[in-house]
């Protein structure tokens, strides 16, 4: 059997559980939610990353979905509730392959009918607009992680990609976290600064999870995850779910980027503007200066180096797909991931190793934080906290 | 009987009213008259179109519904002895709340609501259903209706009004909607009216412009609610219905649910009879109902000052020769029809409709 069948044959059983999707604001972005004009029964090659037939190929059985929304604007309330209602449509509209899933239970009672269970995350603590009612909300609707930052700061945690502020979590910070842990929301610490991760595996009595970074020590961007944070997680107990973005995972393709970056400032663009006169200017220096490209064995680099940081009960998979532009060479779209398994049982990961990679992992960390928010709501009542009464600043 | 009499308590309300002067049927004592009255509101009870309890309890530290709670008018003890058998609580968000953040805002208070239910489990249940509305009465429970919310809440996005209807809610207010103004309903808000059909969620009138209020009521396939209004003819207040929309208001069905609020009914139990008799007359014995209005800032009526004061409501009505039958409907088979009318309605429609896109592309916002 090559290598690639045995793949196959493994996600047939123990299927992929991602960590972190972006259809639903591929979707929001490009037709304004209208599901039949992207009808992701079918192949969808053109426009998306994700769609069944892909999914299907790729060997996920569980996926969350992001309800992200931009942090720059007002109105992330509103926003996040509209993705909210689009995942939901999606679980409707394609029953036969998508299946609700709140639990680790129902994530197993997908798996044993084949369908893809569908979770959600929020990405960013600016979707519950310092409110513990608003984030008690979303976990009502089904949302079973928060991203606690996106790329900037928010009003109570450091983002990795921005000036440090309160110096990882504030007071409401913390209660934010302490909420999440008694209602079984898990924490995500991707994009959060370092300080911030910290922060959080302190106050947490609950696994957390990375839902998409990589490893810092083998490449050096500010998203993935330090060496120090990893060795704590067999201790919480939580998972790191290793993203692919080139432009996290590749060094010589973080150097592209910021040349690239320099020469969109230098002529005088925004480093993220995609209008038409942007596109060309990145355009010419892409010709002159070729794109690095990664591959699953980039992607598994950082993996074995986790595995050494974290140990393999603590390692999963969070591919960002029609999250980022670019993806690496054979993890090209959702169908890629039995490419990275083929490359893993290539480098010597027995099957059970890579049963926890791909699905046991995140079932036990969800089940985990279930079992923490249970007791814990023995003993304590929902947090009325406001910023205001414990980090005393205007909410703005 | 007479256990109930024996429960009433010795307080100087009840001293009061009981050497009522003016009592306008001599031959049958005010006692006997309350004695009826509670034992219809018995078998009946009362379905209170709209309560401000959640936000009233928000600010206070503590609070204990089950045990009596002198901060609001609303608690176990008075609801009992009113015979309040389901609470409408609204979740409207205060006037000048910025726009975005009152999608927030109504999640904060769907969760209060959740929450304050949760800490009375013996006192309350959360419904979503007429069927679960006559589930909590058989197990004892006053059953709690979610809605009116503000129209803010939904951030004029249909996708919203789906999560919310999600988290319970089951009445959706239309004053101050920009797609509901003086020149009626846009094309979006006719798709507003038509996705609350299809998912059950009941319109609430009451504020909107008479042009919106006459257009949905041609659209809604299901009876609508006016959550706070009683009747122009007997006393003039801007949310007060004429006597034409009352009567187009009881050609379709829909509630005129009488506010217990002085200001648009008069300071007594008696002027709110008079707006009983009229929207009776009006639109119908089948198209009134009422709302306690309880805990929503509104002054009230002095002889009906909090949630326990129904009975002697009844009995103004009882003296005024209401039938049975009649102050049956106003107390409770209204609310139940048009609760159900609305179930029914949603299941019949989503077997024809898809979920509308959040903001179709082709309609005016």
């Amino acid at each position: 059997m090559t290598s690639s069948d045995e793949a196959r044959s493994l996600l047939r059983e123990f299927p992929v559980v991602d960590g972190h999707n972006d259809l639903p604001y591929a979707l929001r972005e490009q037709v304004r939610y209208d599901l039949d004009a992207r009808d992701i029964a079918t192949h969808q090659n053109a426009h998306l990353h994700t769609d069944i037939p892909r999914l299907r190929e790729g060997g996920v059985g569980a996926q969350y979905w992001s309800v992200y929304v931009r942090s720059d604007l007002p109105g992330a309330v509103p926003a996040t509730l509209e993705q909210i209602d689009c995942v939901r449509q999606l679980i409707a509209r394609y029953p036969a392959d998508l299946r609700s899933a709140l639990t680790a239970a129902d994530m197993e009672a997908a798996r044993a009918e084949g369908r893809i269970a569908s979770l959600m995350g929020a990405e960013g603590g600016h979707s519950i607009d310092n409110s513990l009612g608003t984030l008690r909300g979303l976990y009502e609707l089904g949302v079973r992680y928060m991203t606690l930052t996106h790329n900037d700061n928010n009003d109570w945690a450091d983002s990795a990609t921005d000036k440090p502020n309160v110096g990882g979590l504030s007071a409401f910070g913390r209660e934010v976290v302490r909420e999440m842990n008694r209602l079984g929301m898990l924490v995500d610490l991707s994009h959060v600064a370092a300080t911030t991760m910290r922060a959080a595996l302190d106050t947490t009595t609950a696994p957390v999870i990375f839902s998409h970074s990589s490893s810092r020590a083998v490449c050096d961007h500010p998203r993935n995850i330090p060496d120090d944070v990893l060795e704590r997680l067999p201790a919480n107990g939580g998972m790191a779910m290793v993203t692919f973005v080139p432009k996290f995972v590749l060094q010589a393709a973080v150097d592209w980027t910021a040349a690239a970056d320099d020469n969109m400032r230098a002529n005088g663009f925004h480093h993220l503007d995609t209008t038409e006169e942007a596109m060309k200017v990145h355009r010419a220096f892409e010709e002159t200066h070729p794109r690095p490209i990664a591959t699953a064995a980039t992607v598994a680099d950082h993996l074995d180096h986790m595995r050494e940081a974290a140990g393999i009960d603590h390692l999963g998979i969070g591919g960002d797909y029609d999250g980022t532009a670019f993806t690496p060479d054979g993890l090209n779209d959702v169908s890629g991931y039995p490419n990275l398994i083929a490359e893993l049982l290539d480098r010597g990961w027995s099957r059970p190793d890579l049963a926890k990679l791909t699905w046991q992992n995140a079932v036990r960390v969800l089940s985990a934080a279930e079992d923490v928010a249970r007791d814990l709501q023995a003993t304590r009542a929902p947090s009325n906290a406001t910023i205001e009464s414990l980090d005393g600043v205007d909410g703005d | 009987m007479a256990d109930l009499q024996d429960d009433i308590p010795t307080t100087t309300e009840v001293g009061e009213d009981d050497c009522l002067p003016d009592d306008p049927f001599p031959t049958e004592s005010g006692t006997d008259v309350l004695e009826r009255a509670h034992a219809l509101l018995a078998a009946h009870p009362v379905a209170d179109g709209y309560s401000g309890l959640p936000r009233a309890l928000a600010p206070l530290p503590w609070y204990d519904l089950e045990l009596g709670e002198t901060a609001v008018d609303t608690d176990v003890p008075r609801l009992r002895e009113g015979h309040v058998g389901a609470l409408f609580w609204s979740l409207q968000v205060p006037e000048g709340e910025r726009a975005d953040r009152a999608v927030g805002a109504t999640l904060e208070q769907l969760d209060l609501a959740r929450t304050v239910v949760e800490r009375h489990p013996e006192g309350l249940r959360l419904v979503r259903t007429a069927g679960q509305v006559i589930d909590a009465r058989h197990c004892g429970r006053v059953a709690v209706v979610l809605g009116p919310a503000s129209v803010a809440a939904l951030g004029d996005s249909l996708g919203i009004l789906r999560v919310l209807h999600s988290l319970g809610l089951r009445v959706l207010s239309l004053a101050g909607a920009s797609w509901a103004g003086e020149e009626g309903l846009t094309r979006f808000g006719e798709e507003v009216i038509r996705e609350m059909n299809r998912l059950g969620v009941l319109a609430d009138l009451t504020g909107a412009p008479e042009v919106t209020l006459a257009r949905v009521l041609a659209l809604s396939k299901t009876p609508v609610l006016c959550t706070r209004s009683a009747a122009a003819a007997v006393r003039p207040h801007p949310a007060n219905l004429s006597d034409e929309l009352l009567a187009r208001l009881g050609g379709q069905k829909g509630l005129c649910m009488v506010p217990l609020i002085a200001e648009q009914t008069g300071s007594t139990a008696r002027d709110v009879a008079d707006h009983l008799d009229h929207v009776r007359t009006v639109a119908g014995p089948e198209c009134v109902a009422l709302s306690g209005t309880y805990d929503s800032g509104a002054g009230h009526p002095r002889d009906l000052a909090d949630t326990s004061r129904y009975p002697h409501l009844i009995a103004e009505l009882l003296r005024r020769g209401w039938s049975d039958t009649e102050l049956s409907l106003l107390t409770w088979g209204n609310v139940q029809r048009a609760l159900r009318s609305a179930d029914f309605t949603a299941r019949a429609a989503q077997r024809r409709r898809e979920p509308s896109p959040p903001r179709p592309a082709d309609a005016d916002v």
